[in-house]
């Protein structure tokens, strides 16, 4: 019916930010959705690159990128696209109520559910673990009748990290709720959320209070931005530190709402449940997405396209046999060692990459798919997150790093 | 004839990767902390326990088949169909109450009440007087609700008064029970907006009710022998080249997507092909150039859009937003504030009230900060859940459609 300038394909964190980026540039988006992206699997932090090539921890993420091998996205993408995306995120972050910090120089580190630490990039202001380093004692909050939270693991584990120097308590968190299903984060944080859950935590956490202490807690501070994070540290009046959590994620979940909100305000066309699978090409030049669900089909006609479709576990790519791996709504070639010796590396938590977790599309500098002799397929596609070709975001710790970065270069474009 | 893959969306099931998306978007989940959500429902349960009749997952009630599971799960699995299976499956050993029985069967009440004198006369004061007197509240219904009234001429009987001009185009109008019985002036704007795009509309008296109602309460079978008598229908107008449209976006559902999830026919797949939502439709013609834009609609009123999950499934966006909103002219915003709460007849059991205005409580809320004058919907239960909790004013987006027309503005 009416054309759009930008559809951006999958509602992941690439495409949202896909989307938000071409918005802010007062263009007319329209975002085709299926189903809600890897939110309630995501811990909510960028990790622009946790670990080096050979599994070793990064001190400083710009140092990390500058040694990239040519393959990765971070190539292609480039520095300076990589740290105007981190300024627009910590920006729009801090604009829509739920700031971010952390910086390319300087790692930051986060604590997860189990008690251990790992490296990130960008943070919200909530998870900032390094600020435990400095605490003399660690209060580590656990909930009464919380699944997939023991605080006593946590206990056990955290001191191998912050050292057995400092003094750790823990207290459990007595939500009051009784009753029907096993209580999960998500839960914790709507109780949070209410002006009466909220008072009932501080009433019961206060005790353990005082000067040199860092409360630990599991994601329960609340389903939505900022507030409940910022009104606790005011009420116990010392640092409060949330985890990474297990599935559904509170810190994911409570990016994708800001991100919504914001395309929301923005007047984005955001169609839902709808599958696109193939393209209407004339030339190099893609002219529509066709994408629909159970019945029929529709044309959705654009300036330029931004494919955000996800790897093999979202769909975007898939494969019925070795050496047919496909892309699957326009076709563009998939760089994959599709052989089936090489293809899987047995050992899940071994010191190498896995092969195939790096196919993906191969595409030149502008994000745009090349063939194997280096020519652009389409001039209007770009190509960004886990479509991209040449890194194990799970190995490295790069997953929303290279979606931001990448999504941000293609909308700019 | 069964469809290749048999049994569609139970083999959805394997694709549950548990990312409990599902679970952090169901509004039933978040209002309740009885139901154990919708993965453990379907997906998992469903899935492992097909063998015995008996074992079925214990919260399986709650599930209120309001498809935001489906529209979130990034892996294709029909989980609220899964439910529904699992539901029925229940019920082949388990009684109905008298009140589910009521609740599903509404059509045939409502088929009743016309074929007595001043049967829906009697019928609506008995409704209210049961309200006062809390027989509704005995019977296992919300007491608090007015139950959907019946209007004094259904659209059926009305259809017949309508002086159309005939065209060589033709639709076919599939009214479903809430429009035909309860709210017939949508049907009537329908009607109107075809014709000022000179399409000739046609009912058929076979049709019967879509089965929703049926498949939300465990009546499996029943709504299966309706599907059948539908999907015969709709393929006869296929044959003679006219499409069944229809305004209500639950009935639209069931004809298009939810007879091949539940039943795995192929002729409710090549049947469906022949059935569009009334703005879906619309915006065909429009792709085409065939849409009038004959124009004037009042420009002074404010209006506020809620779209119905059962709308959001149908992977069509929101074309009777955008219609009026770019093309029609008409100040209107999306609320877009999740589902209503009453997801068919689910808000009208009494134990399932509390439940269904929590739901409601961000779109509420949005209607009344909203300073609009009227709440714009295709959904006609979503519309009595909004009427309800806020006493706005409702209509269905094809009434303001046909209002904006020139020729029914002068009217």
């Amino acid at each position: 019916m009416s054309k759009s300038d930008v559809v951006v394909i999958g509602s992941g964190f690439a495409g949202l930010i896909a989307a938000l980026v071409s918005a802010e540039k007062n263009k007319k988006v329209t975002l085709l959705s299926y189903g809600a992206g890897t939110f309630p699997l995501n811990s909510g932090v960028v990790d622009i690159m946790g670990y080096d090539e050979k599994g070793a921890a990064v001190a400083s993420p710009a140092q990390a990128l500058a040694t990239v091998p040519a393959e990765h996205p971070y190539k292609k993408i480039g520095i300076p696209s990589v740290q105007d995306a981190v300024k627009f995120f910590l920006d729009f972050t801090k604009k829509e109520g739920l700031p971010f910090v952390g910086s390319l120089d300087k790692q930051q580190w986060i604590v997860t559910a189990v008690g251990t630490m790992k490296p990130t990039c960008l943070v919200p202001e909530s998870m900032q673990g390094n600020q435990c380093f400095d605490a003399a004692e660690i209060v580590l909050v656990g909930v009464k009748d919380l699944k997939d939270y023991y605080v006593d693991l946590v206990a056990k584990t955290l001191p191998d990290w912050l050292g057995k120097d400092k003094k750790y308590s823990t207290f459990t968190l007595d939500s009051h709720i009784t009753g029907g299903r096993d209580l999960t984060t998500l839960d914790v944080a709507r109780w949070m959320d209410t002006e009466k859950g909220f008072n009932d935590a501080v009433s019961q956490l206060k005790s353990q209070a005082g000067s040199g202490k860092v409360f630990i807690v599991p994601a329960i501070l609340g389903t939505k931005g900022n507030e409940v994070y910022t009104k606790l540290v005011a009420a116990l009046g010392c640092p409060v530190v949330e985890t990474t959590g297990m599935p559904p994620s509170t810190n994911g979940l409570r990016v994708r709402d800001m991100l919504l909100d914001a395309l929301r305000k923005h007047g984005v066309e955001v169609v839902e449940n709808i599958k696109a699978h193939g393209s209407v090409v004339d030339g190099k030049i893609c002219k529509a997405v066709v994408a629909g669900g159970e019945v029929r089909d529709k044309k959705y006609e654009a300036d330029s396209f931004i494919l955000a479709t996800g790897g093999f576990y979202s769909g975007g790519i898939t494969m019925r046999d070795f050496g047919e791996a496909n892309e699957v709504v326009f076709g563009l070639p998939v760089e994959a060692d599709c052989v089936e010796e090489r293809w899987v590396n047995e050992q899940l938590f071994s010191a190498e990459k896995q092969t195939f977790a790096k196919a993906g599309v191969r595409t030149d500098a502008s994000l745009r798919a090349v063939d194997e002799a280096g020519n652009c397929v389409l001039e209007n596609v770009y190509v960004v997150g886990r479509n991209l070709s040449g890194y194990d975001f799970c190995f490295e710790h790069s997953g929303n790093g290279v979606a931001l970065s990448s999504a941000y270069k293609a909308a700019m474009a | 004839m069964k469809m290749e893959i048999e049994e569609r969306a139970r083999d959805s099931a394997d694709n549950c990767l548990a990312c409990t998306s599902c679970i952090a978007n169901c509004p039933i989940t978040e209002a309740e902390r009885k139901y154990k959500g919708p993965k453990f429902v379907g997906p998992a349960h469903n899935r492992m326990h097909f063998s015995d009749a008996n074992d079925v997952e214990n919260t399986l009630d709650f599930c209120s088949n309001c498809k935001n599971c489906d529209i979130t799960c990034p892996s294709g699995v029909s989980v609220s169909t899964l439910n529904m299976l699992e539901r029925a499956k229940y019920y082949r050993t388990h009684p109905h109450s008298q009140r589910d029985q009521m609740l599903a069967h509404g059509e045939d009440m409502a088929k009743k009440l016309d074929s007595i004198p001043l049967g829906k006369t009697f019928a609506n004061l008995g409704m209210s007087i049961g309200k006062a007197f809390g027989v509704l509240d005995m019977m296992g219904l919300a007491g608090k609700r007015d139950m959907p009234a019946y209007a004094p001429k259904y659209f059926m009987d009305m259809f017949k008064e309508i002086k159309q001009t005939s065209y060589p185009d033709k639709v076919v109008f599939f009214p479903g029970c809430y429009i035909n019985a309860n709210d017939p002036e949508v049907g009537v704007a329908f009607v109107k907006v075809m014709q000022a795009n000179h399409i000739e509309v046609l009912v058929d008296e076979n049709f019967v009710c879509c089965g929703s109602p049926l498949v939300v309460t465990g009546y499996l079978d029943e709504a299966e022998a309706n599907a059948h008598k539908n999907v015969d229908r709709i393929k006869y107008w296929q044959s003679k080249g006219y499409p069944v449209v229809a305004c209500c976006t639950s009935c639209s559902l069931m004809l298009k997507q939810e007879y091949a999830e539940l039943f795995s026919q192929q002729d409710m797949v090549d049947a469906a092909k022949n059935v569009y939502d009334a703005f879906e439709y619309l915006e065909i013609l429009e792709e085409q150039g065939k849409l009038s834009h004959d124009f004037a609609g009042k420009k002074d009123k404010k209006y506020l859009y809620h779209a119905p999950c059962h709308l959001r499934a149908q992977a069509i966006g929101l074309p009777a937003y955008k219609m009026l909103k770019d093309m029609v002219g008409i100040e209107i915003e999306n609320a877009d504030a999740g589902c209503c709460g009453m997801s068919g007849n689910y808000g009208f059991k009494k134990e399932k009230y509390e439940i269904s205005m929590k739901v409601g409580e961000e779109l509420f809320k949005k209607i009344k900060e909203s300073g609009a004058n009227e709440v714009v919907c295709d959904c006609g239960t979503c519309r009595m859940q909004i009427v309800h909790a806020t006493h706005a004013k409702v209509c269905h987006p094809i009434q303001l459609l046909a209002k904006a027309y020139k020729r029914f503005n002068k009217q």
